[in-house]
């Protein structure tokens, strides 16, 4: 049985998937950390009843993890699929997890692959010919530039993903009603507080006068930490303030003082 | 009792955060200028503070009360459209009762600034003016100010006058509660101000005087007698603010932890040996500089994208014996293992920037360059230092930008807005001043951005060669408006005796220029 969902559709990305997906285009999802891109495509794959593959793109994710590798097995030379050709052969939905951390010659492979033709040579074992199912659909998400270790998407990738959504933080209420669906307590005064308090931290950091960006894992936490009883300015202290003491004690400071302006003591 | 100098930089850092994000205006700048009145200008998006010291009490009281008159200001910049001049009735009165509408409405959002409210009106109490020290109609208009603020009026003032005040009251009481509920602004309030002049019986351009207090600042009050005045204005706000303890809002601990760090800050910082001044070192001292239109955020961003591969620290690279083996680079014949190297800047680099009239026609551009390359050396945390130089009355004068041990910031920032570029280059002479420094500190590399040739290249020359006895790799940058006077630049430079030089003809290109030179070391 599926779990309630926890993902509210605030800027109905469901529907723009569902078309998407009915018409045969892949689709990029731009934005932030934290702001429910899995969860999303996630849900999407649930709600569709389609199994979902991921691949979580790094520097360090290689061709072969995509297409697959040489095994040698028994003294016998055989291929494992990768997660690539093997969702293309199932049809199934492809989640591609910040592609723009990816490295070129692993987004050369990919665009091999998402072009018209939806085909893939496998020169890894034998020049076999790869023709992705029907229904096989890909998802992409890419952080904003300014997030350390990623680069602009190459411009022949992103054409193959002509269906973009922006996702960005939700509004303070829908923030509101998600962090409600992961606490049991009612803490709505407080919770909004918090939420104003990321917003402000997330502008800032857009700016660039604060190194990290809290996400909606943090306000979530916010609200399980006032589950179990911890007073809410301490609870933003741990929570927002702390983590910005690695880049000194101004740093810290500086966002403690508006956790002391909002909360008081 | 303390008597310790806040450091302005640090106090200024946290200020302009501080203020940006209570007044949500990313783009505000918080100077601190010698003058009477605190300022905000809402049009150059700037809050200009007097300094520190002018506060009244111990040095944390003084924080504190320099801490709620930013929030004020910040909350004045979020929800007034018009600032106008205190000096005359109408803009005082006006003033004022945006002071009650935007503290209700501040408060909203920041309900930890209660206490500091309620402290501060402690002060305001205590050295405000007695009414019976002024003279003429501006008493009529500081007692309503006093009455309307803080429940009670200093000193004596005739009975009608006192009845013209409270009818103001109730008058000024209703229209900023209309306004708090249905969202009225600036405009809406000042029509009310000419009915509460009307009450009042005053011209509204009277002149209001600043009100100086007759007891001298730095003056400790006992804390027994604060807590009174404290307890009475809880009580006149109690209405407001709900029930607060006066002993609690004295001791204000929640504000002293940031206090402490201030206070670390400057100790952390205090000089060491000789200071910078007594070698002829100069550093820019106005705060009250716009540093946000030398920022050229697209270049930032820009070169950060670039360069965030140094950052991660590592470098994929084909090797003969490595980590993982890839089997193309294998069957193609290259070196078939990859493997992570580590890639850091260990250096220690100081740059000088020159300020010679010649930059004067791009001097916008030049400094939005250099400004850029300071903020993406600081984002890959390199260490570095930065000076700049130009002349003023025939006297040439080495800045210091940026010291060595305090992170790059918008207060560096400042520093470097506010160097006009003027004068020869007289290089040798900044050299011989900096050479001292150098000498203690010895960086890895010593970088000159230069604009021309020196007018002193035979003493150049000569001091070039003492930075290099000292193991300082010496490289000039030379800047020129097209690829071939700037390759004229150059290739003079390199006669100098310069390890290396490069060649740069577009400003956005200096940091690039730079941080290969880093890359290459």
């Amino acid at each position: 049985m599926l779990a309630e969902s926890l993902y509210i559709d605030w800027n109905n990305s469901f529907e723009v998937l569902n078309k998407a997906y009915d018409a045969g285009l892949f689709v990029l999802i731009i934005g932030p950390k934290g702001t429910g891109k899995t969860t999303l495509v996630r849900e999407f794959a649930a709600k569709t009843n389609r199994k979902l593959e991921s691949v979580n793109f790094s520097l360090r994710t290689r061709e072969s993890h995509l297409v697959g590798a040489k095994t040698l097995e028994g003294g016998a030379i055989g291929f494992e699929e990768g997660i690539l050709v093997k969702s293309m052969k199932e049809g199934d939905i492809l989640y591609l997890d910040e592609i723009n951390a990816a490295e070129a010659d692993v987004l050369l492979r990919l665009d091999e692959a998402l072009d018209d033709r939806r085909q893939l040579v496998l020169k890894e074992s034998g020049g076999e010919l790869i023709q992705a199912s029907k229904g096989w659909f890909v998802i992409a998400t890419i952080n904003p530039l300014t997030h350390v270790g990623t680069k602009e998407l190459p411009p022949q990738i992103l054409s193959r993903f002509p269906i973009r959504i922006r996702l960005e933080y939700p509004p303070e209420e829908i923030e509101l009603q998600i962090v409600k669906k992961y606490i049991s307590g009612s803490h709505d005064k407080e919770l909004l507080q918090a939420i104003k308090l990321a917003n402000i931290l997330r502008q800032a950091a857009s700016v660039e006068e604060l190194y990290y960006s809290p996400s909606l894992r943090e306000t979530i936490a916010f609200g399980k930490m006032l589950d179990s009883d911890v007073r809410p300015r301490h609870a933003a202290e741990i929570i927002f303030a702390n983590i910005y003491s690695q880049w000194g004690n101004v740093e810290y400071q500086k966002v403690n003082d508006i956790i002391t302006s909002m909360f008081g003591n | 009792m303390q008597s310790l100098h806040l450091r302005n930089d640090t106090l200024l850092e946290i200020a302009t955060f501080l203020v940006r994000r209570w007044s949500e205006k990313h783009k505000m700048t918080v100077g601190i200028a010698d003058q009477q009145e605190i300022q905000t200008k809402l049009k150059e998006n700037k809050i200009i503070m007097f300094p520190l010291d002018r506060f009244y009490g111990i040095d944390f009281q003084k924080y504190r009360q320099f801490r709620t008159a930013l929030w004020y200001e910040s909350m004045r910049l979020k929800y007034s459209s018009k600032i106008l001049s205190n000096d005359h009735a109408f803009g005082f009165l006006l003033n004022t009762l945006e002071t009650r509408r935007i503290e209700s409405l501040g408060r909203k959002e920041w309900r930890g600034m209660d206490e500091e409210i309620i402290f501060n009106y402690g002060f305001a109490w205590l050295y405000r003016p007695l009414l019976n020290s002024l003279y003429g109609k501006s008493r009529i208009v500081e007692g309503f100010s006093q009455y309307f603020l803080l429940g009670d009026i200093k000193g004596e003032i005739t009975p009608s006058s006192f009845e013209k005040i409270k009818k103001a009251i109730e008058v000024a009481d209703e229209a900023v509660n209309q306004a708090v509920n249905n969202n009225y602004g600036t405009d809406w309030l000042e029509v009310k101000v000419s009915e509460i002049i009307k009450i009042l019986e005053i011209d509204p351009l009277l002149t209001i005087p600043i009100s100086i207090p007759k007891i001298s600042s730095g003056i400790a009050i006992s804390d027994n007698d604060f807590i009174k005045t404290i307890g009475k204005i809880t009580k006149f706000r109690e209405s407001d603010f709900g029930e607060l303890d006066p002993k609690r809002i004295t001791e204000g601990k929640s504000v002293f932890e940031e206090f402490k760090v201030l206070l670390q800050e400057t100790k952390k910082n205090e000089n060491r040996g000789l200071s910078t001044e007594s070698i002829g070192i100069s550093i820019p001292s106005s705060t009250n500089v716009d540093e946000t239109r030398i920022y050229d955020e697209d270049l930032i961003s820009n070169l950060k994208a670039k360069f965030k591969e140094w950052k991660t620290g590592w470098k994929e690279q084909h090797v003969i014996a490595g980590d993982e083996f890839d089997e193309e680079a294998y069957m193609e014949g290259h070196k078939s293992f990859l493997t992570d190297q580590k890639i850091s800047i260990k250096t220690k680099i100081v740059i000088l920037l020159d300020h010679s009239s010649s930059i004067a026609n791009e001097e916008l551009q030049y400094k939005k360059a250099t400004l850029a390359l300071c903020e993406v050396l600081s984002f890959l945390k390199i260490k570095f230092t930065v000076y700049a130089f130009n002349t003023e009355q025939k006297q040439v004068t080495c800045w210091l930008v940026k010291p060595e041990n305090v992170k790059w910031n918008n207060v560096a920032a400042k520093r470097l807005a506010q160097i006009k570029a003027n004068g020869g280059t007289p290089l040798a002479e900044v050299y011989s001043i900096m050479f001292p420094g150098l000498r203690s500190k010895k960086p890895d590399i010593f970088l000159t951005l230069t604009d021309g040739e020196p007018s002193d290249p035979d003493a150049v020359r000569s001091m070039v060669t003492s930075f290099k006895l000292l193991g300082i790799r010496m490289v000039a940058i030379g800047v020129g408006p097209d690829t071939t006077a700037a390759t004229i630049i150059a290739n003079n430079l390199k006669h100098l005796g310069y390890e290396s030089t490069l060649a740069v003809s577009r400003l956005n290109d200096i940091p690039n220029r730079v941080l290969n030179v880093l890359g290459r070391s």
